[in-house]
């Protein structure tokens, strides 16, 4: 609408009005002053709606404008660097984007005030101090690519980080709440969300511990040091900068600070005109007054845990939207430095978790003793916090009641690493305690507790046992002899209530767990008299015995899913009748349990869409589930308590997990009638990874539950082939050192150097090591993550490696990165990513080819690519289908299988764990398939040095074995064990071995 | 000794331009683009408590350290404010069209969004200045309060005073001047 002069006064006029008025009069008001002219109400309500926003609008215009002028090189080269605009100004110099010319590639460049220039030898320091902590190449610190020098004002150049410094993230934070709350004092609104809080002070622990290990001190750890990028990567900026900045020598440090802080005020009169004597003579401007240690306020000699103050301050801003210390003037931030405790953080911020309080209240004592003696420390409490609190929040599970028939042999992935540093810590009141002491050799099988507590009846390889809990009496029971080998089981609650006598079934030796049903099973009952134990019934499984010792639960009459039928009998073979009956592609289940009245039972039924938890009254009446087929795969093994509780674990009963994976016991309470969750779920451990199978048995009291743990040891081994790769001698561990998950995984072409590789908790390292040696060198520093494999390449300049992201999850959609690290020791550097459990293998020069064998995105292809340690990934060489058995979902439970030969020219690959192997040319030769067993399942193949044969691991029921197998399919055992997987060296004579064992044993859980 | 030359020419060309004498303007402009960028640089090295750079009293201060606190020449000092604020507004926006021709000049591909951040707000002065083109053949008073205040650093008072209105009245066209060139800038 075009606007004359008079309609402008107007609408002016209308628009005062009506921003004056009381807001609820609004509408009235621009009726009653509009009466139909709806050009003046459209015009006068559209101003209304930018009027809020205006001022801001237009001062930011300008304000963004002027704060550009500040970066005069925009525009410019500066060395090999074209800059491009300003990114930001602290206290430490200006910051610009800029391009490296050439490299194309962006990057910031950040200048260096003026008054580092004064001192020459400080800027030496400071570039000694900062390439340090960049050659660290640690994911939260940020590196340093060059120093360099422009009209004589030093600057460097710093990877080119997105995102936000967490002090811009803090004030955004403040403003944020501020406005919400109407300019009221806010508080904690202003604090950041606990997860971000612990996630990012967890990252910049690591970078601060990754230097202090090296004896770098940041020195200067506050908000504005700290970059957060927008993919929630904390980057810590201008390590050794404080101190170049200071410019003066430690001994005078003391007197200088102690005179600027005293004079120091906040609003300078003239900003400019008047150098501020705090900023130009140590460079810690005001805000970082309000981040110093005590110690570094008085000036005193300072060591790494100036940072662990200056990071708990940090921390205290971040849980509480608020400083810990402020003070208009400098006299009194000292004071309040030095002296004054700040308000507790949990007074700010009462949602904070009483823990995080604690933490933050040691890392900010005025005292050095009195704080965390390292940042890892420190860190170690922010991640079992996070742990703690990550777990609370997961979602509610739904449980219940069952007790496998065993331990359940797990599908284990091929991992060369597999963490077992899981730390044995319940909840506070949970009691723990180890009732066996079996060797790898002999695990416990099955085990269950008896009613009085008093017993704990067990089965391993030597037999079965009985121990008097609380003592260390333990005595072997004498078996019966039966016809044919058997091996025994025992079921979760499979006591009398007498505590006299329980159950145990004795199943046919030939046959592997999953395999075992009534068929050819026998029930017995054992007495803890010493009494001959007693047949109850052939063709049956024994479950458990009712409250008033009457009725034994069996099972019978097994269909292909399981027995079909469910029984009660007496003790003494009497009174047999039949509870249940279920069709052919059915089954009654498992996990029977008679609720303390006698009058109901609970078990596990299946008709062939997955397992379900019901109950049901013993004289009939509906089944009730209580766990449909997707609850009941999301929990492992569990189990009624007497009160009602239940009882159950993560679904982690399958073999060794990975160290990060989270395997823990929860307890619920539900209503045994509609088996409704009546009370939610608590976790009673603390544990990652290792696994568990039972619960095995409570006593009647409810206090006390055994339960059957699994963790395991792993080693890598050397030993010498003869009768070309057949048979296996002289085997010897690569280190001595216990429990050393070293794995050698590859060899140098002369077979003489060994590349092995040791994940220890959470970090690796690689190192070389000759043959028959124990002497080793490092090829790369302690990384944080994991090996997964590592690869030479043909020329022998570059260890290639695969590595898994800590906490990434064992998924197949993780993504892996492979890094390059020169053969001679270096760090790592990135060449591409590949989903988890990709493999990779390169052949012997003169051949080049190195290859990584991917799924595709659906799992139903392998794509073979070619790769180089220098130039990445190539061109794809093949790509087979799968077989659908290959995989399930994202669930990762294999690596592809495919391996190129030493001399490059085929590659062995097999569709499915369980199809042959088949041998591609990639010269156009005939596909040729090896012929095999093909019952077991394949987990690793390896080219044998020859090129005539390969080395395969074949997973059994009870562990792997290692194997050679020539091209026409003859197979020589070469090592068994829990997992087990050969690398050959070039010259047919060693091969490497990596071994895992499993152990077993038996716990008790009290208090919980 | 340079100092105070600059001061005087500062002055002296200032005066000129007043007069008319477009030439001036051209002398003008790198004298106060580099006290500007001295500032901004010095005020961006500063971690204050607020990271706000107030912009108005950097401009200011920039006149005071250009021209000196009492200036014999200029008596006449609403008319001083305006002259300064329009020239401050000129040099802003010609540094804003600069920073979008350098990503015209083809910057675009190699630098995409840290560079656009930047250019974003360029895009915001020139779009501020073509608004306040049309305020001013609308109603120009309003045009000046802002350049006072926000180009020329004034305060509410000052502003009144320049432009020999009340407070509430100054109060009152920012109010709405912003307003209507907050939706100008987003229409246009």
């Amino acid at each position: 609408m075009l606007l004359n002069s008079q309609r402008w006064a107007q609408i002016e006029e209308l628009f005062h009005r009506v921003v004056e008025c009381d807001p609820s009069q609004r509408t009235a008001l621009l009726d009653e002053a509009c009466k139909g002219d709806w050009e003046l109400r459209q015009e006068v309500e559209a101003l209304l709606s930018f009027e809020a926003s205006a001022h801001d609008h237009v001062q930011g215009a300008v304000h963004s404008e002027i704060a550009g002028f500040g970066f005069s090189l925009a525009g410019e080269v500066v060395s090999h660097y074209r800059i491009l605009s300003g990114l930001g100004g602290g206290g430490m110099g200006l910051v610009y984007l800029a391009e490296d010319i050439k490299l194309g590639r962006r990057v910031a460049l950040k200048f260096l005030p003026d008054e580092s220039i004064k001192d020459p030898s400080a800027l030496a320091r400071f570039e000694r101090e900062a390439r340090a902590a960049s050659a660290l190449e640690h994911p939260n610190i940020c590196p340093i690519y060059e120093f360099g020098e422009h009209e004589g004002q030093p600057f460097l150049v710093m990877q080119l980080l997105e995102g936000k410094t967490l002090r811009e993230l803090l004030e955004e934070r403040r403003l944020n709440s501020s406005k919400s709350d109407s300019g009221e004092k806010s508080g904690h609104k202003a604090a950041l969300p606990l997860d971000q809080v612990l996630d990012i002070a967890i990252q910049i622990a690591d970078g601060l511990n990754a230097a202090h290990q090296k004896g770098i001190i940041h020195r200067d750890i506050k908000p504005a040091n700290i970059f957060v990028t927008s993919q929630g990567q904390a980057k810590i900026l201008d390590f050794g900068l404080a101190k170049l900045a200071s410019g003066v020598t430690d001994a005078f440090e003391a007197a200088e600070r102690n005179a600027q802080i005293a004079n120091l005020k906040v609003t300078a009169t003239s900003p400019s005109a008047t150098p501020d004597p705090f900023l130009s003579r140590t460079g810690v401007a005001m805000g970082t007054a309000g981040y110093m240690s005590p110690e570094q306020a008085r000036g005193e000699k300072l060591d790494a845990s100036t940072d662990l103050f200056s990071f708990g301050l940090v921390l205290y801003e971040m849980a509480t939207g608020q400083r810990a210390f402020t003070g208009d003037t400098g006299p009194v931030l000292y004071e309040a430095i030095l002296k004054q405790p700040p308000t507790p953080a949990r007074q700010v911020n009462r949602e904070l978790p009483a823990r995080l309080g604690q933490i933050i209240n040691r890392a900010i004592q005025k005292e050095r003793e009195a704080r965390y003696q390292s940042i890892a420390d420190l860190r170690g409490d922010l991640q079992k916090l996070k742990h703690k609190v990550e777990a609370t929040r997961m979602r509610r599970r739904l449980a219940v009641a069952f007790a496998a028939a065993a331990l359940v042999v797990g599908i284990m992935i091929f991992w060369f690493a597999k963490h077992q540093s899981m730390s044995s810590q319940a909840l506070p009141d949970v009691k723990l305690t180890r009732l066996t002491d079996n060797a790898p050799e002999n695990q416990v099988t099955a085990a269950s507790i008896s009613p009085n507590g008093k017993f704990l009846a067990y089965i391993d390889d030597q037999g079965m046992h009985l121990k008097t809990i609380g003592t260390d009496e333990s005595r072997s029971l004498v078996l019966p002899e039966t016809s044919t080998a058997v091996s025994w089981e025992m079921m979760t609650n499979a006591w009398f209530p007498d505590s006299e006598r329980f159950l145990a079934n004795a199943h046919p030796a030939t046959q592997a767990p999953p395999q075992w049903s009534s068929t050819s099973t026998s029930a017995w009952i054992f007495s803890v008299r010493g009494d001959k134990p007693g047949k109850l019934r052939d063709n049956a499984q024994a479950w458990t015995v009712s409250p008033d010792g009457a009725s034994i639960a069996f099972t019978t009459n097994a269909g292909s899913l399981g027995d079909r039928e469910a029984w009660l009998i007496g003790p003494n073979g009497e009174n047999a009748r039949k509870l249940l009956e279920v069709g052919e592609g059915a089954t009654t289940g498992a996990a029977f349990y008679f609720f303390p009245d006698g009058k109901r039972i609970s078990y596990v039924a299946d008709d062939g869409s997955g397992e379900r938890g019901v109950t049901r009254d013993l004289n009939g009446g509906p089944e009730t589930t209580f766990l449909t087929p997707s609850e009941r795969k999301k929990i492992g093994d569990a189990m009624w308590l007497p009160d009602g509780r239940f009882l159950f674990s993560d679904p982690c009963d399958e073999g060794i997990q990975r160290a990060d994976t989270p395997c823990n016991y929860w307890v619920e309470r539900r209503d045994v009638r509609t088996g409704k969750v009546i009370e939610a779920p608590k976790r009673l451990t603390n544990w990652i990874g290792s696994s568990l199978a039972g619960p095995d048995g409570v006593t009647a009291d409810g206090k006390r539950v055994a339960f059957l743990r699994t963790s395991g040891r792993t080693a890598g081994y050397i030993a010498d082939l003869q009768a070309g790769g057949t048979r296996l001698v002289n085997s010897r561990r690569v280190t001595l050192e216990e429990n050393g998950e070293d794995a050698v995984l590859d060899w140098t072409s002369d077979s003489r150097t060994l590349i092995v590789n040791r994940n220890r908790g959470d970090h690796y390292r690689l190192y070389r090591q000759e043959l028959g040696s124990d002497r080793s060198e490092p090829i790369m520093a302690s990384e944080p993550g994991g090996v997964e494999n590592a690869v030479l390449s043909p020329d022998e300049k570059w260890v290639i490696v695969q590595i898994f992201p800590w906490g990434g999850g064992d998924n197949f959609l993780t993504m892996v990165k492979v890094m390059r690290v020169p053969m001679a020791g270096g760090t790592p550097e990135f060449l591409f990513s590949v989903h988890n459990g990709s493999s990779m293998s390169c052949a012997r020069a003169p051949s080049k080819l190195c290859i990584v064998a991917e799924e595709s995105a659906d799992r139903k292809t392998m794509i073979v690519t070619a790769f180089d340690a220098v130039k990445g990934r190539g061109t794809e060489l093949d790509r087979f289908d799968l077989r659908p058995d290959a995989n399930s979902g994202e669930n990762l439970d294999h690596s592809p299988l495919c391996s190129i030969s030493p001399d490059g020219t085929r590659l062995a690959i097999a569709r499915s764990s369980f199809s042959p192997i088949e041998i591609h040319s990639l010269r156009g030769q005939p596909t040729l398939i090896v012929p095999t067993k093909g019952s077991d399942r394949l987990d690793h193949i390896k080219w044998a040095a020859d090129g005539k044969g390969l080395f395969v691991s074949r997973r059994t029921y009870d562990g792997e074995e290692l194997l050679h197998l020539n091209l026409k399919g003859k197979a020589h055992s070469l090592w068994k064990s829990h997992t087990c997987f050969g690398i050959p060296s070039p010259d047919g004579r060693h091969i490497a071995i990596y071994d895992t064992q499993q152990s077993a044993n038996v716990w008790m859980m009290e208090n919980f | 000794m340079r100092g105070i030359s600059a001061t005087h020419d500062v002055t002296h060309l200032l005066a000129k331009w007043a007069n008319g004498d477009e030439r001036a303007l051209e002398d003008l402009t790198p004298l106060v683009y580099k006290e500007l960028r001295r500032l901004a640089a010095s005020h961006l090295r500063k971690e204050r408590k607020s990271h706000t750079l107030q912009p108005t009293a950097l401009v200011h201060e920039a006149y005071l350290r250009l021209v000196g606190q009492k200036n014999p020449r200029w008596e006449d000092r609403s008319h001083f404010y305006g002259v300064a604020a329009r020239l401050m507004r000129q040099i802003l926006v010609e540094h804003a069209r600069r920073q979008q021709a350098l990503k015209r000049a083809g910057h675009r591909v190699s630098l995409e969004d840290a560079l656009n951040f930047h250019q974003e707000r360029s895009r915001d002065l020139v779009a501020l200045d073509s608004a306040l083109n049309a305020l001013e053949k609308l109603d120009p008073r309003k045009c000046k309060a802002i350049e006072l205040r926000y180009f020329g650093g004034l305060s509410m008072d000052e502003v009144a005073q320049a432009l020999e209105v009340s407070a509430v009245t100054v109060r009152r066209d920012l109010r709405m001047a912003e307003t209507w060139l907050h939706r100008e800038m987003q229409s246009g």
